[in-house]
């Protein structure tokens, strides 16, 4: 049975004023406005801190009730970063069993209304506790990993600046991104340094967000053809390898397979930068290019909407900012909105037919891929 | 450190892992038959970052360094002084539920001291080949 996304509502990213229910009852709004208001029976919600103004929002009966949606069955998702991702993935499988014509999968998180430090301990709950016990955030973890991709490359640390420099730019074309002005190179290099070699313009930023789809029964240009997900051990101490994500391996090679066909199809790309190096890595992991070629991507272009494979064109994560939830549901939107012609300003000049979307939950743990496309014949 | 007290592993009776924290099941087989395995408590840094912004309950600067302890087996370390070069020696022990290390006293001159830093930092590969 073939599922695909009949509408997208992709809700602006940054500081909102509004509640986690407000914002996500919002973009979900817009995903039910596109299919004309036609009966949902299934609601898919995730957040990950679900941070209410009285502590825990109970997310999943608050939003079917503010949505009328009572009469729905509901899933509710958490995966960290990867939530997203997984609600849509949970969605697509509950519609594939029959019992459900359409779904409405929503995804949102509010962060700004608590300070730095506090949801940077928030976001460690997502480490190993063994390491979280020695400090370790996620930027820390992620410090660690980009020198040894970097060392083991031979790159210098400029290689992903120009990864922050492609964020910037394509996220000025993205009216829902956080940011909406390029940054230089040299803008980048001098900004604070947050865990040493990252600096503040190599992290993604806190934000709140929404994000919703409808997924239904039947084909479009957004059909699903594959999806997978993998994981990896969470302590960083036991990878013997940490310039490669295996539980982005594994999720890509389970969604090739499920698709029947290979990355040279890929028209367009959602990768999770939560980190500049991370698309580097991300890039090879889903088989586009070598262990250590994903940086020439970069400099070269071949990313930008008119290169060989256009990577990020909503600003990924660092552009549009990257509230944790919303995050892989966004991408998985954004490579819909490609797919759909939907795409407004960030439209690419040459309409893809297949695009992948990636997300990666807590350190690169629990991973998911994605890949929507024109369904075969 | 003056005194070096060893680092006390855990070997896996079933798939001879060695690995720590010694408290939970070989994460590479599931065995929970352990048997303690001590080594000395030096090892090189791999990786270590400034943090800038530590997690509640740190002050900044907070220092962490990814430590082999012994072929294949790595703690994360809080560092005490400064950060550790990639590929340099140091020193860990065990100062209750974390790891931490610091440059160690000796042991330069066996780890290639005469090379460029780059010469050896390359040194042994800490990932097998692909």
């Amino acid at each position: 049975m073939s599922v695909h996304v009949a509408s997208l509502g992709i809700g602006r990213f940054g500081k909102r004023p509004e509640g986690l229910v407000d914002l996500a009852a919002e973009a979900a709004g817009a995903a039910l406005e596109g299919i004309g208001r036609r009966p949902v029976d299934l609601l898919v919600a995730g957040t990950m801190l679900g941070h209410g103004v009285h502590g825990r929002e109970p997310f999943l009966p608050r939003l079917a009730a503010r949505l009328s949606l009572e009469a729905a069955s509901g899933l509710r998702a958490e995966s960290t970063s990867a939530t997203g991702a997984m609600a849509f993935q949970l969605a697509v499988d509950a519609l594939e069993t029959g019992r459900f014509e359409r779904a409405l999968v929503v995804a949102a998180e509010k962060m700004t209304d608590r300070s730095t430090a506090e949801v940077t301990g928030e976001l460690a709950s997502a480490l190993h506790p063994s390491e979280a016990a020695h400090g370790a955030t996620m930027p820390a973890l992620a410090a660690i990993v980009t020198q040894r991709y970097l060392e083991r490359h031979d790159l210098p640390v400029s290689a992903i600046d120009a990864v922050s420099v492609h964020a910037r730019a394509r996220a000025a074309h993205n009216p829902n991104a956080m940011f909406r002005t390029p940054v230089t190179a040299a803008e980048v290099a001098a900004s604070r340094p947050v865990a040493t070699p990252l600096r503040l313009l190599h992290c993604s930023p806190i934000a709140d967000g929404a994000v919703a789809v409808v997924v239904e029964r039947g084909t479009g240009p957004a059909t699903v053809l594959g999806m997978g997900q993998g994981f990896e051990t969470m302590r960083i101490v036991d990878r013997s390898d940490l310039t490669t994500f295996a539980a982005t391996r594994v999720a890509a090679q389970r969604a090739y397979e499920a698709a029947r066909l290979t990355r040279k199809e890929l028209g367009v790309v959602e990768l999770h930068d939560a980190f500049a190096s991370f698309p580097l890595i991300h890039l090879e992991d889903i088989g586009v290019c070598g262990p250590g070629g994903a940086a020439e991507w970069f400099a070269k272009g071949w990313v930008a909407p008119d290169g060989r494979l256009p990577v990020n064109p909503s600003g990924g994560l660092i552009g549009r900012g990257h509230p944790i939830a919303a995050t892989g549901l966004c991408g998985i939107a954004e490579v819909a909105a490609q797919l759909r012609g939907e795409a407004g300003a960030r439209t690419l000049p040459k309409r893809p037919k297949v695009g992948l979307a990636h997300a990666v939950g807590g350190l690169a743990s629990h991973n998911f891929v994605t890949i929507l496309g024109a369904a075969g014949p | 450190m003056t005194t070096e007290t060893p680092l006390v592993l855990s070997q896996c009776d079933a798939c001879h892992s060695r690995f720590l924290p010694s408290d939970t099941p070989c994460p590479k087989c599931g065995s929970t038959r352990i048997s303690a395995f001590p080594v000395p408590a030096h090892g090189r840094s791999i990786a270590a970052t400034e943090l800038s912004t530590p997690a509640p309950g740190w002050t900044a600067p907070h220092r962490l360094a990814l430590v082999e302890v012994a072929d294949g087996v790595r703690v994360l370390a809080i560092v005490d002084g400064e950060l550790p070069a990639a590929g340099a020696a140091v020193e860990v022990r065990l100062a209750g539920p974390v790891y931490r290390t610091c440059a160690a006293e000796r042991g330069a001159s066996e780890r290639g001291e005469g090379e460029s830093p780059r010469a050896r930092r390359r040194g042994p590969s800490f990932e097998p080949p692909r």
